[in-house]
This record gives C-alpha cells, sequence and structure tokens, in this order.
C-alpha cells in the first residue's frame, strides 16, 4: 500500500539543515573539544561524495541499464575491497585477489537470493533494488571483513609462539589457525548478529526508515528489513569465512609459520611526519 | 644417509636481516643420546632448534631427523617426533588440563588419547600438584610451565625432546627430578639449550657455539 510520494527537501531547505551545525559546532568550540576542524572536513566530504553518488546514480536510474548497474556494482565490489586490505594493514598485492573473491560470493549470492526469489524481480538488475540492496549487502561485508581478516591475522602474529606450539604439537596447518579463525568469525559476525537481536527496540533500522519515507506501509518496510537483515548475515558469513580461507593460501609459509611479509610495515614511533625513504 | 642419527646437521647457516648467525654448524645426535649447546648471547642457540622444527630456514646446509630430511613436505610429520619446552613456555589458553588434552585433538596424535591415563603419573614424576591441573595455564610460573611442556611431550610419546633454558627458571629440586628422569629414559635424544650447563647434569655432551656477545639474549623471530 503507497501512503503518499516522499516529500522532496529543496535546496534552500537543505541549506538551512546545515544550520543544525551550529550546536554541535558551538559545544565543540566553547568545551574546547578538538575536532571542529575534523567534522568541518567531514561535513564536506559528505556533501560532496553524496552530491556526486546523487546525480551519478539519477543517471544510472534513468538509463536502467543492467550492463550499466552490473558495472557499478563492481566498482562497488573493487572499492570495498581496497578498503578492506587497506583498512587491516595488509599488503595489497596477496590479498585484493582472494578478499574480491570472497566479497563477490558474499555479496552476490544474498543479492540474488533477495532479488529472485523473494522479491521475484523479473529483471534481476533492476537499478532501483540491485543497487541499494547491494550497497546494504556490502558495506556490512566491507565492516565485517576488516575486523574478521584483521583480527585473524593479528592475533597470530600476537600469539605467534603459542601458535607454533600447537605446529610443535603435531597440528596441521588448518588445525593451528582453526582457533585463531573461530576467534576472527565471532568478531566479525558478532555485530550483526547483535544488531539483529536488538533491531527495533534501540533504533530504527536505516532501510525501514528509507522504505517509510518513500511512502510504503510499515508492515511492507518491516518486511523488507528482515530479508535485508538475514541477507546481510548471510553476506557477512560467506564473506568472512571465504575471505579467511582464500587468503590463508598465499599467506603461510611451506613449514606453516606465518609469513611476515604480509604486514605492511608500520612506521617506528616518533617517525611521524618525518621525510625520508 | 645416517640412519642411526636422532638428529643430524650438516653445514646449516642461517642469517637474520644480513647478519649471520650460524656459519656452517654441524651437529649429530645418535638415539638415546643428550647434548647441550651453550655458547654467547646471539650464538644461534636457539635458531638451532628453530630451525630443526622448521620455523627458521635455513639459508644452507641440511637437517636429517631419524634418517630423513627436513623438507617443506616432510617437516608435518617429523614435527610429530619432536617436542619443544621453551624457556617460558606459551601453552595457549584454557586450564592446564586443557592445555594437555588439546594436542589429541590433532589428527596425527588421535591413536595417543590413551596416553592421558598418565598425567598423574608424570605429574608426580616432575613435583608438580595434581590440583595444578584445574588452574589456569597462564597463571603458572616459568618453571611449572615448562614441566607441564615436558609432561605434555611425554603423553605424546615424543623421543626427541628439544629444551631451549628448560632449566633456567626451576627450583633445584625440579631441576634435579627433570635432570633424574631424562637419565632414566635411554631412548630420548635430548638436545638442549642453556646458558649454565651445570644445571643439566643428564646431558652427555657440551657443545659450544661460537659468535654471539656477552648480555641478554634477544627476542629473533624470524
Amino acid at each position: 500500500m503507497i501512503l503518499a510520494d516522499t516529500m522532496d527537501i529543496g535546496y534552500p531547505s537543505l541549506a538551512l539543515g546545515y544550520a543544525l551545525l551550529i550546536i554541535p559546532l558551538g559545544l565543540m568550540l566553547w568545551h574546547r573539544i578538538p575536532i571542529v576542524g575534523r567534522t568541518l572536513i567531514a561535513v564536506a566530504r559528505m556533501t560532496v561524495q553524496l552530491l556526486f553518488v546523487g546525480l551519478y546514480l539519477q543517471f544510472v536510474f534513468q538509463l536502467n541499464s543492467p550492463w550499466l548497474n552490473a558495472a557499478w556494482l563492481v566498482v562497488m565490489l573493487v572499492v570495498a575491497d581496497f578498503s578492506i586490505v587497506r583498512g587491516c594493514g595488509l599488503r595489497l598485492g596477496r590479498f585484493l585477489a582472494p578478499v574480491l573473491a570472497g566479497l563477490f560470493v558474499g555479496t552476490i549470492v544474498p543479492l540474488l537470493f533477495f532479488l529472485g526469489l523473494i522479491l521475484r524481480q523479473p529483471n534481476l538488475l533492476e537499478a532501483q533494488y540491485a543497487i541499494p540492496i547491494a550497497g546494504m549487502i556490502l558495506g556490512n561485508c566491507l565492516r565485517a571483513d576488516i575486523v574478521g581478516l584483521g583480527s585473524f591475522y593479528e592475533s597470530i602474529r600476537k600469539s605467534e609462539k603459542a601458535y607454533l606450539h600447537s605446529l610443535a604439537q603435531g597440528a596441521r596447518l588448518n588445525e593451528a589457525v582453526r582457533p585463531f579463525y573461530r576467534d576472527a568469525v565471532t568478531a566479525a559476525l558478532a555485530p550483526t548478529v547483535a544488531t539483529i537481536a536488538t533491531i527495533g527496540l534501540v533504533a530504527l533500522p536505516g532501510m525501514m526508515t528509507g522504505v517509510i519515507l518513500g511512502g510504503a506501509d510499515p508492515m511492507t518496510a518491516i518486511k523488507y528489513q528482515i530479508a535485508i537483515m538475514i541477507a546481510i548475515l548471510a553476506g557477512t558469513a560467506i564473506t568472512v569465512v571465504l575471505g579467511i580461507w582464500l587468503t590463508t593460501r598465499q599467506t603461510f609459509t611451506a613449514y606453516g609459520t606465518l609469513d611476515h611479509a604480509i604486514f605492511k610495515k608500520v612506521k617506528p614511533r616518533g617517525t611521524r611526519g618525518t621525510r625520508g625513504r | 644417509m645416517d640412519d642411526h642419527a636422532a638428529i643430524k646437521i650438516d653445514a646449516l647457516t642461517v642469517a637474520f636481516g644480513g647478519r649471520a648467525v650460524l656459519g656452517g654448524f654441524s651437529l649429530r645426535l645418535g638415539v638415546g643420546e643428550k647434548a647441550t649447546l651453550t655458547g654467547r648471547s646471539g650464538s644461534g642457540k636457539t635458531t638451532v632448534l628453530r630451525c630443526i622444527l622448521g620455523f627458521v630456514v635455513p639459508d644452507g646446509g641440511a637437517i636429517h631427523i631419524d634418517g630423513e630430511a627436513l623438507t617443506p613436505r616432510s617437516v608435518w610429520h617429523l614435527r610429530e617426533k619432536l617436542a619443544y619446552v621453551a624457556q617460558e613456555p606459551e601453552l595457549g589458553d584454557g586450564t592446564v588440563r586443557d592445555v594437555l588434552e588439546r594436542p589429541f585433538a590433532y589428527h596425527a596424535n588421535a591413536g595417543l588419547r590413551d596416553n592421558l591415563a598418565r598425567v598423574d603419573e608424570f605429574f608426580g614424576e616432575f613435583l608438580l600438584p595434581r590440583s595444578l591441573l584445574a588452574d589456569d595455564v597462564t597463571t603458572l610460573s616459568g618453571g611449572e610451565k615448562q614441566r607441564v611442556a615436558i609432561v605434555s611431550a611425554v603423553l605424546l610419546d615424543r623421543r626427541i625432546i628439544l629444551l631451549d633454558e628448560a632449566s633456567s627458571a626451576l627450583d633445584k629440586a625440579s631441576g634435579k627430578a627433570i635432570a633424574d628422569f631424562f637419565r632414566s629414559r635411554g631412548d630420548l635424544t635430548v638436545l638442549s639449550v642453556s646458558h649454565n650447563p651445570a644445571g643439566l647434569s643428564f646431558s652427555g655432551q657440551l657443545i659450544e657455539l661460537p659468535g654471539g656477545y656477552d648480555g641478554e639474549e634477544p627476542e629473533v623471530l624470524e
């Protein structure tokens, strides 16, 4: 049931919306909270990024070409891939391909399930559905993968003696990494599970808000939200499990030790801002 | 090929970051022999043990265990013959009982599970109170961890034991208990590393490594 069209916000009214910034900025200045500059930059970035995406999406939606939509999905996947590997402090070379493979399967499988089986879309790559739903799944996969991959490799590095001890006791590679793998997948999925458990009580989720603002009946919004939460949980689980599993094939030596060349070299403390090398 | 050597090392060369740590080290240890590596800090004592376990890949030379060359392929089943007791062992988390049971979940050790019935016997032998089994392993002292690691090695039926400064954290009575145990076990080959070889009275040979420097041993992982 469609209740009403969404009311547009005029540009002068949006400009007025920025006036609300006076309150947080005023509080920061008053209490000398040192994030005024960062806040202004963040707001400026948000404005530019969203305007750009808005214009681009308008174009994509008007054309609604399956090829262009697919190409946009690929761009989203590749951008997410780079930010995951960078976000984990790992070297790009060995991680980009396996992480992308995990992201691809983790996003595409629940997306097609959602569009094809739940919404029964005749055109699977219909921009109006495919792009926002893929974006929601992918955004969550990105966050989960940074936690999962990052904590997996970091915890093996930190507990390397215990890891080597298990190798010395006869563990095969998959047996030796298992406790680290379990902890990493738990850490990656726990926020999604917690969100699912408290949804509706703590916060009205973004998608539901969007569907309601879009003029739909709240019950329709809830059905969308339930389906998307399950799609997100499936997507994050696939992405993290595949991401770790596929990367372990290239991150351990033939003797089973962790190859430390996978970590980006961190500048020693005290050298920040100095030039050279 | 020397079938009678438990450990045979030929011309082992290792360098870390351009600094030579071992320059052509060789050793032959027959089955049941006990030897101690000694030398100054940085002379590569621990590195020898780590090479035997495949944790450090040498730049040159060869290692044979029970007559079989150590390679990326063989290292996995050769480790099933070895046990490593570190100076400050990190045994993972959980209780002491968890730590002792964990390796039996590995496929390679599945057939040895019955040995767990002998925990009490070995705890007595190494002067460890039975109540320790329920304690969190991270709360143990260095000497207790070392003895738990040795018990674990014996339960896993390992015949080649690599001891890294294993006497360093032990009191006199525990040190003697360990020495008595190894002396009584003619089937066990023990290669130990020690700053203070006098503490390892069961050891038959003393091998001094050249090089190194005076002072504290740096943490060398790779």
